[in-house]
């Protein structure tokens, strides 16, 4: 099945958008990725199974251009993190401390928590998108969320 | 509420900007001029890559703008070959109905830390050296002259090492999944040496 970019754009582009800045921490670079993962999309004409097939690759692509915008030599001049987070309307001053939590998180655990806490996949869906083992994911989940309850103590429940 | 209810409650402040545009003609533009290649060399031990590139053979070098035969993806293309004192070179050459054009240049560093350009050899050494692709249906591929091979079950802890040939001279290369990759004409460095 395919389903047009528009309408894609549409359901997803908060959704590619918070993965890509995850990975890049810059919102310049994830609006390129956003922008590069529907032109892939649109160029490749694949077909797919279902709307969760879809999905999964939009995410999958868009992590996979953020990490390549990572290794890229040339960055461009970059807005702090801090900076950039003056910018953002939080509801509460506790998102604030979330958000900045997990943007500290080293890269290769924040992915698996946005997959796992943002997009509700499992740690079986989260292997099969970064290709990695489950027992790797549940490592690295495991790892992110001590991070969290570390810094965030009180705030941040202890998840089995 | 739960983790996951803070957590989406505070990612939702995250909205691109609304300058993403979707019109056909402005989204082929974009991926026609785009994609920034980037090459990155050590002074010292090995070379960093920091992205991938085809393997150029020409042994023209000297003029502002030329056409080499480079391998793109494992196949001889004629490309157009652009280099200015900035270390920033451009390649354009023809990819199924349209023209790819893309970007990329890099530093030296030296022992110091201190940095130059690349000059137009050391690019061309660049371009030749091996790339490493990570293709959509999660497989990863080594190309290096005409030879292509697929590593994807060849990672240990995220590391592979692969010896490559162009027929001429061998690299070994250690692969550092989605993190990077040093070749070297003696050795596999440790992985500890890059990145």
């Amino acid at each position: 099945m395919r389903q047009s970019v528009q309408e894609l754009f549409e359901i997803y582009q908060n959704n590619l958008y918070a993965v890509a800045f995850n990975v890049c921490k810059n919102a310049e670079d994830a609006e390129d990725v956003v922008q590069d993962t529907f032109i892939q999309y649109y160029s490749l004409k694949k077909e797919f199974d279902n709307e969760q097939h879809i999905r999964a690759w939009l995410i999958r692509v868009a992590i996979n251009k953020a990490k390549n915008m990572n290794r890229a030599f040339w960055r461009r001049n970059k807005m702090s993190l801090e900076d950039y987070m003056e910018t953002l309307s939080f509801e509460t001053p506790e998102s604030g401390e979330l958000f900045e939590a997990v943007m500290n998180l080293p890269e290769k655990y924040r992915i698996v928590v946005h997959l796992f806490y943002y997009e509700d996949y499992t740690v079986h869906e989260i292997a099969d998108i970064l290709k990695l083992s489950e027992s790797n994911v549940k490592v690295r989940l495991s790892r992110g969320r001590a991070l969290l309850k570390e810094k965030l103590q009180e705030e941040w429940e202890n998840d089995k | 509420m739960t983790n996951k209810e803070k957590y989406k409650q505070a990612f939702s402040a995250l909205h691109p900007s609304g300058e993403i545009s979707l019109e056909v003609e402005t989204m082929m533009l974009k991926n026609k001029k785009s994609r920034f290649r980037t090459a990155m060399a050590a002074a010292a031990a090995c070379l960093l890559l920091a992205g991938g590139s085809g393997a150029a053979y020409a042994a023209n070098v000297g003029g502002i703008q030329r056409t080499l035969q480079l391998w793109i993806d494992g196949d001889v293309t004629n490309v157009n070959f652009e280099y200015n004192a900035d270390g920033i070179y451009t390649l354009s050459y023809p990819k199924e109905d349209s023209v790819q054009t893309e970007h990329g240049g890099g530093v030296a560093i030296g022992e110091d830390g201190s940095e130059r350009p690349l000059t137009e050899h050391e690019i061309l050494e660049e371009l030749n050296s091996p790339k490493v692709e990570y293709k959509d249906d999660g497989t990863v591929w080594v190309y290096y002259g005409e030879q292509k091979m697929e590593i994807t079950d060849r990672f240990q802890d995220d590391v592979c090492y692969v010896k490559v040939s162009d027929g001429e001279k061998t690299l070994y290369m250690t692969v550092k999944y989605q993190n990077g990759w040093c070749t070297s004409p003696y050795k596999y460095e440790s992985p500890d040496a890059f990145n």
